[in-house]
């Protein structure tokens, strides 16, 4: 299990509601410092939802988010929920990086131009200090090569790389993957799976939504199955194997997997 | 009385050498008369004889009915299309008279019709064009200031529009609604003629930039909105998700991509822009349409026209040609 003491983000009764359907029902959850979770579980299970909440992506009806001790995301304003300012949701956000299952790079800066956008742009640091860093971390994900290229002329594998790099620049406390291999063709799913694992060992706090079973057998901390909008079983990747040897619906969604 | 006595002679001497003809009196007037009966009957022949019946006059004699009656001559043979006998009734008058205006003027109109048709169109073209080419520098300048303002304009419209903030998108939609629905020539006689009486008094060409200003930042709005919202929504939140505000994600990362988008739809805009601003020589602008307008209604000469329409060709071809490169330029990270 985790080294760390005090839980880096906090998530009480968390509830997010679309119209009729309910995507997230009153989930708590716990994530310490240096602490890799992987969340599986079927389609509309609620899991991508629970991670979009996460950094004010999609605005929660109940519970609260507490992100290194304090309340966030929020403010009651006259008995009622209201989403706290703009800036404060844009703070929070630069600490916790995001890495879409579609990528979403930027499609007229450059490769180079999207790992800078960040520190430049939100962390108003100088272009040469952001180059600095973008450079770095490029060549962490090793696509230092491939700096002064668009997106367009890359593959689904390299796109993604470029992504996590996007994201690693903003020197983020906690890593939020969206299914980040789902949207790859199989022999593209090493390269990125090899560069969130990579990020793993040097000690990022991260939470995987996946379909990948690797991420929940080889770098998870601790797996949790979803399952409309619950958590319905969780544990080390060993403990969460062994439940499913007894629990038909999570042995029946693994199999389907495998 | 020198006078008298030399018309005296003059009709003595007529009498004596032309006896047994019927020019009683050398009463010229009377023949001018009966010449301009002929004409009226469609006898152009016949005025013709008569008008030759007026011999040239010698030294010292009065040349007046002479001079006249050889120039009706003239324009009788040039309605007749008969150029050469014209040419040669005024050269009658020349040999005596070098300096008789009427005469020489009207030799040079006739040799200049004897020249080929594309002689007169480029002297005419030589003629017009220095004024189309200020009127053309005008309708420039109200495009530029236009493409200057609209732009901005309708950008701001497009961001009201997608605005959360009720009252701002109600607004942007009213103003966008109203400029959209109403011809632009009523703008402008609004603008012109209409704000006066609310002690708003515009000069011409501000008048012109803020009524087209105004009608394309309604359509440039609607043109801007759609292409923010063709956007994938995962830009946006991609931006945000790296801490972005929506300013700095509309500025850095939502717009940027619309360019490629908004071109070829502008481009139509501001080719659009051209011709519309032929709708300002209404309230009183000189542009080339006006231009051409003025030196059709004065010379009424087709070729003016036909210049300002060769001079509108040229500067949408122009443009044209300018928001093609822009386009791809805008697009190139598109390209592999």
């Amino acid at each position: 299990m985790s080294i760390a003491n005090q839980p880096l983000l906090k998530l009480e009764n968390i509830t997010k509601r679309f119209k009729e359907l309910t995507a997230v029902n009153g989930v708590n959850l716990e994530v310490s410092l240096g602490e890799k979770l992987v969340i599986i579980g079927p389609s509309g299970s609620g899991k991508s939802t629970l991670l979009r909440a996460i950094n004010l992506l999609e605005e929660i009806e109940e519970g609260t988010i507490s992100f290194e001790g304090r309340e966030v995301g929020y403010v009651m304003r006259g008995g009622k929920r209201h989403p706290d300012r703009p800036q404060a949701i844009s703070a929070l956000r630069a600490e916790i990086g995001m890495v879409f299952q579609h990528f979403h790079l930027f499609p007229h800066m450059t490769v180079l131009g999207n790992v800078m956008e960040g520190p430049m742009t939100v962390q108003r640091k100088s272009a040469e200090e952001a180059r600095t860093i973008a450079l770095d971390i490029l060549e962490k994900v090793g696509l230092a090569d491939k700096r002064d290229v668009f997106p367009a002329t890359l593959s689904g594998g390299q796109k993604q790389r470029v992504a996590i790099a996007r994201a690693l620049a903003m020197r983020p406390k906690l890593m939020l993957f969206d299914e980040p291999t789902s949207a790859l063709d199989p022999e593209l799913v090493g390269e990125v799976f090899d560069t969130i694992h990579t990020l793993a060992d040097e000690g990022m706090t991260m939470i995987i939504v996946t379909h990948h079973m690797g991420f929940a057998r080889e770098l998870a901390d601790r797996v949790i199955f979803m399952e409309s909008g619950n958590f319905l079983a969780q544990g080390t990747p060993e403990e969460l194997f062994s439940i499913a040897q007894d629990n038909e619906r999570i042995r029946g969604f693994l199999n389907r997997l495998l | 009385m020198i006078y008298l006595v030399s018309r005296a002679f003059v009709a003595l001497l007529f009498l004596c050498t032309l006896a047994g003809n019927c020019l009683g009196a050398a009463d010229y007037d009377q023949l001018f008369r009966q010449s301009s009966d002929l004409m009226a009957q469609g006898d152009l022949d016949g005025a013709l004889t008569l008008l030759r019946q007026v011999p040239t006059p010698a030294a010292g004699e009065e040349a007046g009915p002479f001079v006249s009656s050889r120039m009706q001559a003239a324009r009788i043979h040039a309605a007749q299309e008969n150029t050469d006998k014209a040419i040669a009734a005024c050269q009658e008058v020349l040999k005596l008279f070098p300096d008789n205006s009427e005469a020489r003027n009207f030799v040079a109109a006739l040799r200049e019709q004897l020249k080929p048709g594309w002689h007169t169109v480029l002297s005419d073209t030589l003629r017009f064009l220095p004024s189309l080419a200020k009127g053309a520098l005008m309708t420039l300048m109200l495009v530029f200031c236009t493409m200057l303002v609209s732009p901005l304009g309708g950008l701001l419209l497009a961001l009201g529009r997608i605005s959360t903030l009720r009252p701002v998108s109600g607004t942007c939609w009213f103003i966008i609604w109203f400029f959209r629905g109403t011809p632009l020539l009523l703008q402008l006689f609004f603008i012109y003629y209409g704000l006066p009486s609310l002690g708003i008094t515009l000069p011409p060409f501000t008048a012109a930039v803020i009524g087209l200003g105004l009608n394309y930042s309604a359509y440039l709005g609607e043109i801007i909105r759609g292409a923010i919202q063709s956007i994938d929504h995962g830009q946006m939140e991609a931006a945000k998700a790296i801490g972005m505000s929506y300013s700095q994600a509309m500025r850095r990362v939502i717009i940027p991509q619309t360019y490629k988008r908004l071109m070829p739809p502008i481009g139509n805009e501001f080719i659009a822009l051209i011709k519309d601003t032929a709708l300002v020589s209404t309230i009183a602008m000189v542009e080339l349409m006006r231009s051409a307008d003025q030196l059709f209604n004065t010379y009424f000469n087709i070729t003016a026209l036909a210049l300002a329409a060769v001079i509108y060709l040229v500067l949408t071809t122009i443009f044209t040609f300018i928001f093609e490169k822009i386009e791809y330029r805008a697009g190139i990270y598109e390209h592999r």
